[in-house]
């Protein structure tokens, strides 16, 4: 009973933040209450989200994915460069590709007991290398992205819902009646809380890592493609400067690090929290100094806030 | 306290690989002498000390994903007013360099204690307030310093006795009566098991605060190197984000344990020399240095990998 008090009490001070934010970015900027300006903001956040939900399915298993953003940026340029041999194709192949590295990581970490940090700092590391190899060998060519992607991950719907937008609600959708829903969702939060004793109720933990790990690889690359498709072309640093903001959107969004406790509509509301704030930040015109400043001081507050209120160590 | 038998031969391991790597690169130059050995000592310096400073936060149970942004503020702050001074205003600034370093950590310790948020939020938010901070007061590459206090790391000849000193006397000066000190003991204590270490008596969030104080000390020492050693400073967070990354994989090529309270300064320290091989000698081949990333990567986790399963011998939880 206590607990779920608790919850419900973080869950208003998180659409607190967010009301405050919200308005004050309109008192700034009168332009941010249109519908055209809080399209554009729903459209640019609908990466971070997707890109956070990865994230999120990680982090309450107890692990944390810092690959995210390399596997993005690879399942992005493996599309925008192969889709010249159809586009169907080149989906296929970044999908293949998110399947593998997630499917690796899961194994180093489930089977073989790698730390999560480690096992996905150095698989970033290793697929930076990958790329910066396979730019100028393998994966030579336009990496312009194809027409009917720039379109799913911009084009307008109707005034403010936007093709990227309906993506995002339909991940957001798949992931919360996963989480919440089945089976799978329940050994996830179950192997976050007490891996052993979850081992010893006779389920498999590695399994259960692998699909994670791999589910969260195929949501990185729908992010990445998203990313690819909204900047026209894929640079190898597509994503890098999100995978910190997809750390910040699930820790504000209460989801602890320790795994076990959190969701992902906490998650979501991280990711607008986020978004609204670097939306006040472009209007202020502030420095790029000033920009990296607030941004630390906010997501640190925010954290701290949350966790006061919540009671939790996130 | 001893050092433990695994430490002695993880280390005595990480030395036998630095000394075959460095024969191998040795081979592919002309000569070897005192000047090579100096080149290679002052391209490792920054991250040697970069990565003792989150070698004893790691062993302290923490984490510091802010290091490298620490390093590279100091390094602005040291470079940026250390143009055209004279040695005893640059001996100034860079101890202004290091109390600021040191404040830094202390207080990272304090709020990570205080707002019982993980290290890992914390530093990465502070990251990014200490990146800003860097670029607020220089925002692009430039700086410099006094000729004689470069000296002071890069002797005034072709000697490699000043790097070396630059390497080595951080450790005997500081860690080494640390290590034996009481704060020393609680920094492993807390790091192998924080409940146990409170019950025994330890202050734990003053350990903690002294814990990353002491890292940022290090951090500030390898700002203060990168001043030194290239006369320059930039302010970027590419630079501050793969110290950080590189000070990690030091560390835990190093045998110093994620899960805390295991290893010590020496393993890290030649851990780099051994990053910094592997770009050096493909380079030597005429091979991309992009694939020194991949082997890095394959390197670092083949290690965690072996040491995992070393260490989880009997243990069944799968």
């Amino acid at each position: 009973m206590k607990t779920k008090i608790k919850v419900s009490r973080s869950t208003l001070g998180l659409w607190i933040i967010l009301i405050v934010a919200f308005v004050v970015t309109g008192i700034v900027d009168s332009y941010f209450f249109t519908i055209p300006s809080l399209g554009i903001t729903l459209q640019l956040a609908a990466p971070l989200g997707i890109l956070a939900a990865a994230q999120t399915v990680v982090m309450l298993t107890g692990g944390i994915d810092l690959s995210l953003a390399m596997i993005a940026t690879g399942a992005a340029y493996i599309v925008s460069v192969k889709s010249e041999s159809g586009l169907l194709n080149s989906l296929l192949l970044a999908l293949a590709f998110c399947i593998i590295v997630g499917g690796i990581n899961a194994i180093a970490i489930g089977i073989f007991g790698v730390n999560p940090l480690i096992m996905t700092l150095s698989m970033s590391a290793i697929l930076i290398g990958v790329f910066t190899v396979g730019v100028s060998t393998f994966l030579r060519g336009s990496s312009r992205m194809p027409e009917i992607l720039i379109t799913m991950s911009s084009g307008l719907i109707l005034d403010p819902i936007t093709w990227p937008l309906l993506v995002w609600a339909i991940v957001s959708i798949l992931v919360l009646f996963t989480l919440h829903r089945t089976g799978f969702g329940r050994l996830v939060y179950a192997i976050g809380d007490n891996a052993h004793a979850t081992r010893l109720a006779g389920v498999k933990v590695w399994q259960v890592q692998l699909a994670t790990y791999i589910s969260a690889a195929v949501l990185a690359g729908i992010a990445g493609i998203m990313l690819g498709g909204q900047s026209g072309a894929v640079a190898i640093s597509l994503a890098n400067s999100y995978l910190l903001p997809s750390v910040a959107a699930v820790v504000i969004g209460g989801t602890s690090i320790m795994g076990g406790i959190g969701g992902y509509s906490g998650t979501i509301m991280g990711t607008l929290i986020l978004s609204v704030l670097s939306y006040l930040l472009a209007v202020l015109n502030s420095s790029e100094a000033l920009k990296q400043l607030i941004y630390g001081l906010i997501v640190l507050v925010l954290a701290w806030i949350y966790s006061s209120i919540s009671g939790q160590k996130s | 306290m001893k050092i433990s038998a695994r430490e002695q031969s993880w280390n005595l391991s990480i030395f036998m690989l630095v000394i075959g790597l460095g024969i191998w690169q040795a081979q592919q130059l002309p000569a070897f002498g005192s000047y090579e050995l100096r080149t290679i000592l002052l391209g490792i310096i920054p991250l040697a000390l970069l990565a003792m400073g989150q070698s004893i936060i790691i062993i302290g149970g923490g984490i510091n994903l802010a290091i490298g942004a620490e390093a590279v503020l100091i390094n602005i702050l040291t470079a940026k007013y250390g143009e055209g001074v004279s040695f005893t205003k640059a001996l100034v600034l860079a101890l202004t360099g290091l109390i600021v370093a040191i404040a830094i950590g202390a207080l990272t310790g304090w709020i990570i204690s205080t707002s019982k948020i993980a290290d890992i939020v914390v530093t990465l938010a502070t990251s990014f307030v200490l990146v800003g901070l860097a670029l607020f007061i220089q925002s692009g590459p430039g700086g410099s310093t006094n000729k004689e206090f470069s000296e002071l790391f890069t002797g005034p000849g072709q000697n490699f006795l000043a790097p070396l000193l630059v390497l080595v006397l951080p450790l005997i000066l500081i860690w080494w009566p640390l290590y034996r000190s009481h704060s020393g003991i609680s920094f492993y204590a807390i790091g192998s098991n924080k409940e146990a270490a409170f019950l025994s008596g330890v202050n734990v969030s003053r350990a903690r605060i002294k814990l990353y104080a002491t890292g940022g000390l290090f951090a500030g020492l390898s700002g203060i190197a990168m001043t030194g050693i290239t006369l320059s400073a930039s302010p970027f967070a590419s630079i501050s984000n793969a110290a950080t990354l590189n000070s990690v994989a030091a560390a835990v090529l190093g045998g110093v344990s994620l899960a805390g309270g295991v290893g010590g300064l020496v393993g890290p320290a030649l851990a780099t020399l051994v990053l910094y091989y592997i770009p050096t000698i493909l380079l030597g081949y005429g091979i991309d240095p992009a694939y020194s990333q991949i082997i890095q990567g394959v390197l670092t986790v083949v290690v965690v990998l072996i040491g995992g399963l070393l260490r989880r011998k009997g243990s069944s939880v799968r």
